[in-house]
């Protein structure tokens, strides 16, 4: 039994780092030579953090068996994070234009 | 238990005014330094909200980026307000005596050693020095004579927000103090969230020191991160900590072990009257 | 499992089925742990808010500034603190099971990971500073300073947290599950504000 946990554990692992690596990959294909802003970098990297969180919610800590009012809690968390985050990049980019 | 037992002896419930109840329970109420001392430390922060935030106009903190002019013309736009709100202050500073020993009470009726209450109130007792009252002498003199020197007056503004925003260590020192207190605690006074409460208390404190540096922007003394953020943590815990320590007041045995849970409303009228007719 | 009033259908095999994944839902470590968790990340988002906000005003010197942050420490450490994590969770898992031992060894490697994201982080510091780049040069590196000291601040807590952790899986006399699952829980949120903080400070554009 502590084996598959463990096994599902290290998926977990490799599932987060290669979301990380793809990071590297995001900010290769933004750059080409010059350094430029990129609403599409910005979402996206926001976006794959908050996937992370979520899966760092459910596996690492274990909020797939908690009761449902923690899981509702913590998936409500990560959404209002996602509004605040993405919320205060598209007002801050539209009261300076 | 001796509280219930106490009250079961004199005539329970009165029938009597507002007033010839609230002289019993001056009279005969156990608890009643406990309750003095929770009272005292609302009005205390009712007394405090309103000298720092209406009359002087102190919080939120003025800018740091003034220059001398402009400190000047600040202490000349509040002068009555200073005047009058930190002189409320100065006779009112005494209630957080109470406050401090309800506090350091509470860590007494824990399960740990003595010496953590008695680290508390050290702590809070030295701390309303720079804490607080140095703001209110330093901003009293500066509003005292406002044909001053603006340079002059530029130093006593400085010093003021300075002494009052950026010596955070000995509040932060007390909320760890706390903090340990509860987690070490086995007679259940306070519940263990609080406890971490306490921890992200203290942690947004320590943001609060490069106020030290900056002039403006959001670490700057008035900053949204430094001081901002920091008040509606910081006002959340004060809430906070005045429920709960009235919960423990209710809940207090003066026994000592672990505090007995808060009863239901119901039963608690029941039980009385049911005394109060055997 | 009783029926519903009224029904008279034989009790529900599906019923039973669900009691029993029912009975198995539970919170791990202290609720009270959690509250700390959801409310510390309230405060950090209203930091990250604050950053964004100041990002957009002075949009050039942002990526100037950033420009200067090398992606790679970036992805490795955050890959130190998605190791940490990963054996923290073991750690739990080990500990339930009653393998105190590899518990203990799960233990001792999250620290392991965590310390190298400690030095890491350091050293990156000492870079960004021997390139110029303090505190107070420019208001990126001001939030980038403040961010990553703040936890780092965290990290620090979160070494103590483990060393109860060890305490407690150390002495037959003491284990409890509980606390253990409760430290765990401090350290997955050291490990997903950095996941949140690496994405803001070296990757939005």
């Amino acid at each position: 039994m502590s084996s598959a946990f463990n096994t599902r554990l290290l998926a977990v692992w490799l599932l987060l780092s290669s979301m990380t690596l793809a990071y590297a990959w995001l900010d290769h294909s933004a750059d080409d030579e010059m350094i430029r802003p990129s609403a599409v970098v910005t979402v996206s990297a926001i976006a794959i953090a908050l996937l992370k969180v979520r899966i760092i919610f459910r596996e690492f800590m274990e909020v797939r068996h908690a009761p449902a009012l923690l899981c509702r809690l913590t998936d409500a968390w990560v959404l209002l994070i996602a509004v605040c985050l993405l919320g205060s990049y598209f007002l801050g980019m539209t009261i300076v234009n | 238990m001796s509280a219930p037992a106490a009250e079961a002896m004199a005539p329970l419930v009165q029938p009597g005014s507002p007033i010839s109840r609230f002289i019993w329970h001056c009279r005969n109420n156990p608890k009643r330094e406990l309750w003095f001392a929770w009272w005292t430390t609302v009005v205390f922060y009712n007394f405090f909200t309103i000298s720092f935030f209406v009359l002087s106009r102190t919080q939120p903190p003025a800018n740091p980026a003034l220059d001398a002019q402009g400190a000047a013309h600040w202490f000349e736009k509040n002068h009555y307000g200073i005047l009058l709100g930190f002189a409320i202050m100065f006779l009112v500073t005494g209630m957080t005596a109470p406050q401090n020993a309800l506090i350091a009470y509470s860590m007494r009726r824990m399960s740990i050693s003595p010496a953590f209450g008695y680290s508390y109130l050290v702590l809070y007792s030295l701390s309303a020095v720079p804490g607080m009252l140095l703001l209110c002498i330093v901003l009293t003199v500066g509003a005292m004579r406002p044909e001053r020197d603006p340079e002059l007056q530029q130093w006593l503004f400085d010093l003021g927000f300075l002494s009052y925003v950026g010596t955070m260590g000995v509040f932060l020192i007390g909320s760890i103090v706390w903090m340990l207190a509860i987690l070490i605690d086995k007679n259940r006074v306070f519940p263990k969230w609080f406890a971490y409460l306490n921890l992200c208390n203290a942690l947004t404190e320590v943001v609060v020191s490069p106020a030290w540096i900056f002039h403006s922007g959001v670490f700057a003394w008035n900053g949204v991160i430094a001081w901002w953020i920091d008040m509606v943590v910081f006002g959340i815990y004060t809430g906070v900590f005045i429920t709960l320590l009235r919960n423990m007041i209710r809940r207090e045995d003066f026994g000592t072990g672990a505090l007995p849970d808060l009863p239901p409303k119901r039963m608690l009228e029941t039980s009385s009257l049911a005394k109060a007719a055997s | 499992m009783t029926t519903p009033a009224g029904a008279d259908a034989p009790p529900n095999e599906f019923d039973e089925v669900k009691a029993k994944v029912q009975d198995h839902r539970f919170i791990p470590g202290q609720p009270d742990m959690w509250a700390f968790v959801l409310f510390e990340t309230l405060v950090f988002t209203s930091y990250f808010v604050v950053y964004l906000l100041f990002r957009a005003q002075h949009h050039e010197l942002y990526l100037q500034a950033q420009a200067n942050l090398d992606l790679r420490i970036g992805i490795f450490n955050t890959i130190a603190l998605l190791l940490s994590s990963w054996a923290v969770a073991r750690c739990v898992q080990a500990s339930r099971d009653g393998a105190y031992r590899s518990a203990l060894t799960n233990a001792f490697m999250t620290i392991f990971f965590g310390f190298v994201f400690f030095v890491s982080k350091v050293l990156e510091w000492a870079k960004e500073i021997r390139m110029g780049n303090g505190f107070t040069t420019n208001e990126f590196f001001q939030h980038y300073f403040f961010l990553t000291s703040i936890h780092f601040l965290h990290l620090l807590i979160g070494f103590i947290v483990m060393g109860v952790v060890i305490y407690q899986l150390w002495s037959p006399k003491r284990r409890s599950q509980e606390l253990v699952e409760t430290g765990a829980t401090y350290w997955h949120t050291v490990d997903f504000l950095w996941v949140l903080i690496f994405a803001l400070l070296y990757v939005v554009r």
